[in-house]
């Protein structure tokens, strides 16, 4: 993403240092541990494979189940073992602001950018990393995207994101079942994550590097 | 085959979420679209003390900056190694099938969708990264509308912008 290099003048060696600096400075976590998260990230997107086109596009067709599949067993796991871990003092909750007018605008502009551009910010930098090139057009995009919201969030954005109604979770609207709530939403979500039906949409462009009775397709 | 099933991927991201989460890993949530604004900062000379914005992310974008090199980094390694399915490619096979065969089309399109995509994880406060894995993970009710909304629309234009009806 490097790439737009020019605009930027003399210094940017040394404003991207200073991003390291914040880091090692900012208390979460050491610089190397960081960057282990995010190797360990990238390659779980890639070696599942729901960084491509064919995953997250294919949902937006209902023509593949993978992605949502994933994502639920994800958030159902983490869901009981976060909690108990909060409970033992070894997390911290970091909840966001429930801003109505931002998620529903925000949320409709992501959807439909998703479905169209067939990635999300997390799996795009996979896939750019896998050589596709209309992903980094798509980074580039987005990097403009930044730029406009920055520019413009005084004015614009921070007044159309509206007015925080506050932070809240599940467990706290069920004073005193706290426990049973989080086991009831970590189960149903673990469950849906299950019951979900198993659909694929293939890449042929993949299939046809595998053996005949390895591909997925013909099984 | 070369890859991982969807189980064992989210047995995974989910020990590396709570990893993440946990005082012993970075006691805080994996995000994935904070850096974008933040490196947009970097790479256009903003001047961090002229932008709320820029001050207001600050930390995380810095964080997030250095977690997308190693996300680039980790890709690139599987894609090679692993999964073998590192090559350059301008168009994905399932677009030609369900939409056009224009690179163009297809260039347009994803330039397009990335710049509204931020805009939109902005002004949310998150993505599929923090609302619907870290913040669904905390059973955040903010995440549970996000990951509604998205569901919904990313569905409805699916059905509208491809012609998911043939084949």
């Amino acid at each position: 993403m490097d790439i737009v290099v020019k605009t930027a003048g003399e210094d940017l060696p040394s404003r991207i240092v200073q991003m390291f600096e914040n880091v090692i400075n900012q208390g979460h976590g050491s610089l190397v541990l960081v960057f282990l998260i995010g190797i360990i990230f990238g390659g779980i997107i890639q070696y599942t494979r729901v960084d491509k086109f064919e995953k997250i596009a294919g949902f937006a067709m209902l023509k593949d189940t993978i992605v949502p599949k994933m994502l639920f067993l994800t958030v159902g796991l983490t869901s009981i073992g976060l909690y108990f871990l909060i409970e033992a003092g070894g997390a911290h909750y970091h909840i966001k602001p429930i801003l109505w007018q931002g998620l529903i605008i925000g949320g409709t502009l992501f959807g439909i950018s998703m479905a169209i551009l067939g990635k999300c910010p997390g799996t795009g930098p996979v896939s750019i990393a896998e050589g596709r090139i209309d992903v980094l057009i798509g980074a580039i995009g987005g990097l403009l995207g930044g730029l406009v919201f920055t520019l413009y969030y005084d004015d614009f954005f921070q007044p159309l994101m509206g007015e925080s109604s506050g932070k809240l979770t599940l467990p706290e609207l069920f004073p005193g079942n706290e426990h049973m709530v989080v086991l009831i939403f970590g189960v149903a979500v673990t469950l849906i994550a299950i019951v979900i039906p198993k659909i694929e949409m293939f890449d042929e462009a993949d299939l046809s590097k595998l053996p005949d009775d390895q591909r997925p397709d013909r099984k | 085959m070369n890859r991982l099933p969807w189980w064992m991927g989210g047995i995974l991201m989910s020990g590396l979420l709570l990893m993440t989460f946990s005082i012993f890993g970075a006691d805080r949530p994996i995000g994935a679209s904070t850096y974008v604004p933040y490196f947009a900062g970097i790479i256009f000379d903003l001047d961090p003390e002229k932008y709320t914005y820029l001050k207001h992310i600050a930390n995380s974008g810095a964080w997030e900056g250095v977690m997308l090199l190693g996300v680039l980094f980790g890709g690139f390694i599987v894609s090679v190694f692993l999964t073998k399915t590192f090559r350059l490619s301008l168009i994905p096979t399932g677009w030609k099938k369900y939409k056009n065969n224009s690179v163009v089309s297809r260039l347009l399109w994803s330039f397009f969708a990335g710049f509204i995509m931020i805009i939109g994880a902005r002004l949310a406060g998150g993505c599929t990264s923090g609302h619907f894995m870290s913040g669904m993970s905390q059973m955040a009710i903010s995440a549970m509308i996000f990951g509604a909304v998205v569901m919904i629309v990313l569905v409805i234009t699916g059905k509208l912008f491809y012609k998911s009806e043939e084949i």
